[in-house]
């Protein structure tokens, strides 16, 4: 045995302790949570030198799977960790990953799928994943979620199986407690166990080695060929499972089998359970047994290849099965694990009955009582056999007086409140611009706000003064579309809205395809004397930043494709709602939970995208940049956003706003910070209008303010003023010199 | 409190806490402290969602002794211990559901035991108050270190010398000129505890799991909602000492603080001016939703609002209620 040492950790941190321990080449990954912790443990171990992982920041599960596959086919040992819509984004990859046999380890954090979207555990996205062919091994604590990580690279790699694997565990239950465990004092010791990455014998894309074909398309005769290689090689992965498994004890003195079994010598009813929930049944199990009931627990530390024989002879002696199930599929009667069991004992010649019962769907709590309530299931079906095979535990009928709380509740506001008719919009043909008036923004305050009281952000949050502020320009109706992101996740969680217009909210890159498809049908139904609504109708898809790096493809398509409506993106420089990591808008060197400062790297490493100038380059009809700092300058450009949406084709806007929390500026100072922006020449506020380039808050009339001005205002990038990021710093004001001046030339030229 | 096991053979603790006010922190301390210097075994999580800062979070730390296995990894429902950050947390939350009569209850106030206990009819037999708060801004800290202070205070299973250490754990990569008035804030609480134990509690400890309303028959299909509810929530618990006081004698009504007010708390009517032409007046904030960020006082031009420490019950007597259209005018 190996030393180890105690610690006091979760398994978010396990999983990334084994991949420094490890040393994996390459990590390509996109934050989702509850996964996200795993990256964002290796880079802060990463900026102070304590392992070599190159961590890739994708910009969608999508990108981030793809480069996980490019760095397998270059011969390097890979990683990534994801969950529920990550793994669904990804999920087109991953029968490539598996098909053309390259390995990698890839960490599910359970978590249910969405919709509605719910951010808690449950084996949805794990069943999405059965099907891909990947070796699938499933822990029930931060410790397991360690040793699956280590033999999981081995088992992957073996010569025998050579796919991708799989470490599922679950979310926010395991990934976040923590709890005592061991972990090896040297990674040396790991480093051994898995060994050198072997590449003779394999095909790789390494320059300078003989030249390979990857991923070549096959006729039917040859694909049969290579599945059936593939179910070869899942077969042997129960054995090597088993292989390593022993060599992993005589290295921890930890024991893993393919299925653990506890309390079942002699039991008559036998609950079967994945993860987290099979240590938290023990205690169920332990109080059953003194009160004399021989009741027993499996849990399979593999799904995938399925341990069929292993379970069966668990099984063999029971009366009843009782199969727990964290995911369902629907109209099967018994999700995936409970079919794969029911095959496996028929092929057995067992007839034993399974009672499947689906329980902590969305991370519904599952107590011990819970799992003696479901044990209790096997006894009741032996005493009337007529209990469903198969149901739902943990739903219930509701409450009809309680539920009056999603009942409509205020009257509708008819169109005519939010027209105050102070605002005119006049397309001026000579200039071939549209001319705005705008009242005193004091006159405005008429006109309700398009949400009410009642959100969930953060104290001081910018999201809905931005917002808001924006709405004051806009007469008439809006339609609002949101991709998730704090905006959304603090104004609909269920059973409250803050809505008083139509809203809809859909998946983090599908907002202005989703909003597309509104407009466009509303029209055709108008078209059709269907349905009536005034020509002001404004369709608004509202994006973080964030949103704007996964839902890029979508939003530059919908750009191109002329629908009238606006996209506007609160930008707040990183992926707020999942606990500030970097987006592509994140400004140089700024210190987020993915890009950390240390003693090896400082910040992020490259500068902020500029969205406005892509969406620019789509040749949409109007496209600004606005902020609450220059309130009159922001209602003007949603005046004319509007006209251009209801009367001709797409509008981008990008608005800036503060996130006190994980900008690390003080709440009160919202406003002057996104102001400091502006006036240092950072966030120029500007427009676009059919092509031609107006600055329209000249930061220099009015005097512009040093960048140290803005850089001070924030704790994520103060450190920006210290000495020793001099070079940094330098290079922020350079980039931003370097954008403005191009601006400039914008402006001044109707050419450019 | 000594290391008295529940029947469970856990002792457990629940921190009751809103987001941003580093509840978890002190939940990560504690069970660090006892698993390194107390060698018991230990878990720690809190109730994650997707709740900002500002929202309420629960915390739970359940210790065992080192010959136990933690297996229980449901949140804690029944705890011998419960700490609550913020007071205003009574208002709107269940803070004490499950709390074990013979107990303690650890609450960041301005109150004595005596006076918490009569004002929330308290039924706990242990009853610790500090004023976190006020140690806090005095360090210019936050205020959980002065929690864990209070904390330590009444329980002895622990052992307070390593405190210093955590803090210096916590803070010390990312903050390491935190580390000091943290030290600090955490003694200051640990002296400034008030500790009262009743002898007039009634046993039984109380916990009910309540079911959602919105069951399958009464949820609507898809889980739509029927336009805006979220206006019945009450926001103050987000404050955290600091709200902004309204002088309308001053008040120009440029409409700058409704501009960047993340919460719409500005209330408008609609009025006529000296020249007799219709014009929109402010008539003040509506508190129920104001999170104190005080960013309107930033942008007042003429100091109609001013930052203010809040004052108790001076936001429910100075609310301006923002008018909504209630169906069929029934509220
Ligand atoms: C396919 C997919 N990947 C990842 C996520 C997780 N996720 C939800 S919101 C979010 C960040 C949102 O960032 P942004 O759009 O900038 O909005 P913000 O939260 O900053 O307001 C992430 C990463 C997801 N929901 N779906
Ligand atoms: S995390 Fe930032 S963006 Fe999100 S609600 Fe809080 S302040 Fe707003
Ligand atoms: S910013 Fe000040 S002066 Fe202007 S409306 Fe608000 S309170 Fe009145
Ligand atoms: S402090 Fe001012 S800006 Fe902030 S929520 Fe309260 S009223 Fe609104
Ligand atoms: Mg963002």
């Amino acid at each position: 045995m190996k030393p180890q040492i105690d610690v006091f950790k979760a398994g978010n941190q396990m999983a990334a302790q084994a991949a420094a321990d490890i040393n994996y080449h390459v990590m390509g990954y996109f934050p989702i949570s509850p996964s996200t912790e795993v990256a964002q443990y290796l880079d802060m171990m990463g900026v102070n030198g304590q392992h070599d992982i190159q961590l890739i920041a994708a910009d969608g599960e999508h990108g981030a799977a793809g480069i996980c596959y490019g760095a397998a086919t270059a011969g390097a040992r890979v990683f990534n960790a994801t969950s529920a819509n990550g793994l669904m984004y990804m999920l087109e990859q991953l029968p490539v990953q598996s098909g053309t046999r390259y390995p990698m380890v890839l960490n599910l954090v359970n978590r249910a799928v969405s919709g509605p979207l719910n951010i808690h555990c449950d084996h949805s996205d794990l069943y999405f994943a059965l099907n891909a062919g990947w070796v699938i091994l499933t822990g029930a604590n931060p410790q397991q979620v360690y040793d699956l990580n280590i033999m999981a690279l081995k088992i992957a790699e073996h010569q025998d199986v050579r796919l991708p694997a799989i470490v599922s565990y679950d979310g926010y239950i395991t990934s976040h407690q923590k709890h005592n465990v061991k972990v090896f004092e040297n990674a040396q010791d790991v480093r051994e166990f898995v060994g050198e990455m072997k590449r003779e014998g394999y095909d790789f894309v390494i320059p300078e080695t003989a030249p390979v074909t990857v991923g070549a398309h096959m006729k039917g005769d040859d694909f049969m060929n290579n599945r059936y290689q593939l179910e070869v090689a899942q077969t042997h992965a129960l054995r090597v499972f088993e292989e390593v498994a022993a060599e992993y004890e005589a290295l921890s003195g930890r024991k893993y089998e393919l299925v653990e079994t506890y309390q079942m010598e002699d039991a008559e009813i036998g609950l079967v359970i994945l993860n987290s929930s099979a240590d938290i049944a023990k205690s169920a199990i332990d109080k059953m047994r003194a009160e004399g009931k021989k009741v027993g627990l499996v849990r399979p530390n593999i799904v995938r290849p399925f341990p069929a024989e292993a379970l069966t002879q668990a099984l063999k002696d029971v009366k009843v099965i009782v199969m727990g199930e964290r995911a369902d599929s629907a109209g099967a009667k018994g999700g995936n694990l409970s079919h794969d069991l029911k095959a496996a004992l028929h092929d057995a010649n067992m007839t034993t009955p399974v009672i499947t019962r689906i329980y902590g769907l969305g991370g519904k709590e599952f107590y011990a009582s819970d799992a003696e309530a479901v044990v209790t299931l096997g006894y009741d079906f032996l005493a009337d056999e007529t209990v469903e095979k198969f149901g739902y535990y943990g739903v219930n009928p509701g409450d009809s007086e309680k539920g009056q709380l999603i009942q409509r509740s205020l009257e509708p506001r008819p169109v005519s409140d939010y027209v105050t008719g102070k605002i005119t919009t006049t397309f001026n043909e000579e200039k071939n611009k549209v001319d705005v008036k705008v009242p005193p923004l004091r006159m405005l305050t008429s006109k309700p706000k398009r949400l009410v009281n009642g959100h969930g952000a953060c104290p001081g949050c910018g999201i809905f003064s931005g917002l808001e502020l924006f709405f004051k320009g806009i007469e008439g109706e809006i339609v609002i579309v949101n991709q998730t992101g704090c905006a959304y996740v603090v104004t609909a969680g269920y059973p409250y809205s803050s809505y008083q217009q139509h809203y809809v909210h859909n998946l983090f890159q599908s907002g202005p395809a989703t909003l597309s498809g509104i407009a466009e049908a509303l029209f055709e139904m108008r078209h059709r004397g269907e349905i009536t609504f005034a020509d002001s109708a404004t369709f608004v898809m509202v994006s973080g930043d964030g949103g704007m790096d996964i839902g890029m493809g979508s939003a530059i398509g919908t750009a191109l494709r002329g629908h009238k409506l606006i996209m506007l993106e609160y930008d707040n420089q990183g992926y707020m709602n999942t606990g500030a990591q970097m987006s592509y808008s994140t400004p140089l060197g700024n210190r987020t939970s993915t890009t950390n400062v240390g003693k090896v790297r400082v910040g992020k490493q490259y500068a902020h995208k500029d969205t406005a100038q892509i969406m620019a380059a789509c040749n949409m009809p109007y496209v600004f940049t606005g902020s609450e700092a220059y309130p009159l300058d922001l209602v003007k450009k949603a005046a004319k956003a509007q006209w251009y949406a209801n009367n001709v084709g797409p509008v981008y806007g990008k608005i800036l706003i503060a996130c006190p929390l994980n900008w690390k500026s003080a709440d009160h100072d919202g406003t002057n910070v996104v102001k400091a922006a502006t006036d240092c020449g950072f966030f120029p506020l500007y427009e676009v209008e059919q092509g031609l380039t107006t600055i329209t808050v000249d930061p220099e009339a009015k005097k512009r303010v040093p960048v140290e001005d803005w850089v001070g205002y924030m704790g994520k990038s103060r450190h920006l003023l210290k000495p020793e990021n001099e070079a940094i710093l330098a290079k922020t004001k350079a980039e931003i010199e370097r954008r403005y001046n191009q601006l400039k030339a914008k402006h001044d030229s109707e050419y450019l | 409190m000594e290391f008295i096991p529940n029947k469970h053979g856990f002792v457990e603790i629940r921190l009751e806490s809103i987001g941003g006010q580093g509840a978890y922190s002190v939940g990560q301390m504690l069970a660090q402290i006892g698993v390194e210097g107390s060698h018991l075994h230990a878990i720690c999580f809190a109730d994650y969602g997707s709740e900002k800062k500002g929202a309420p979070v629960k915390t739970f730390v359940r210790f065992a002794k080192d010959d136990v296995t933690i297996l229980n990894y449901s949140p804690v429902n029944e705890p011998q211990i419960v700490a609550v950050f913020h007071e205003l947390l009574f208002k709107t939350q269940p803070v004490t559901d499950g709390l074990h009569t013979d107990g303690i209850l650890i609450v960041n106030t301005d109150q004595t035991p005596e006076q918490l206990r009569a004002m929330y009819n308290l039924n706990v037999k242990t009853i610790v108050t500090v004023d976190a708060t006020k140690i806090a801004l005095q360090y210019k800290t936050k205020l959980n270190t002065a929690m864990l202070g209070a904390i330590f205070s009444s329980l002895n299973f622990l052992d307070p010398t390593l405190a210093a250490d955590a803090i210096e754990k916590m803070f010390g990569y990312k903050y390491p000129h935190l580390v000091e008035p943290n030290v600090s804030t955490f003694k200051d609480g640990m002296e400034q505890a008030q500790t009262h134990v009743f002898t007039d509690v009634e046993a039984g400890i109380a916990h009910t799991r309540k079911p959602t309303p919105f069951g399958y028959e009464t949820q609507n299909q898809g889980g739509e909602i029927a336009g805006p509810n979220s206006y019945t929530k009450n926001l103050t618990a987000s404050r955290e000492g600091m709200m902004p006081e309204y002088l309308n004698e001053k008040c120009i009504h440029c409409s700058n603080c409704d501009n960047v007010c993340p919460d719409f708390c500005f209330v408008w009517e609609e009025g006529v001016d000296a020249r007799g032409r219709a014009q929109m007046f402010l008539q003040g904030i509506d508190y129920n939703y104001c999170k104190g960020c005080l960013k309107c006082v930033e942008v007042c031009p003429t100091q109609a609002l001013v930052s203010m420490v809040e004052e108790r019950d001076y936001a429910d007597a100075h609310r301006v209620q923002k008018p909504f259209d209630f169906l069929g005018g029934v509220k």
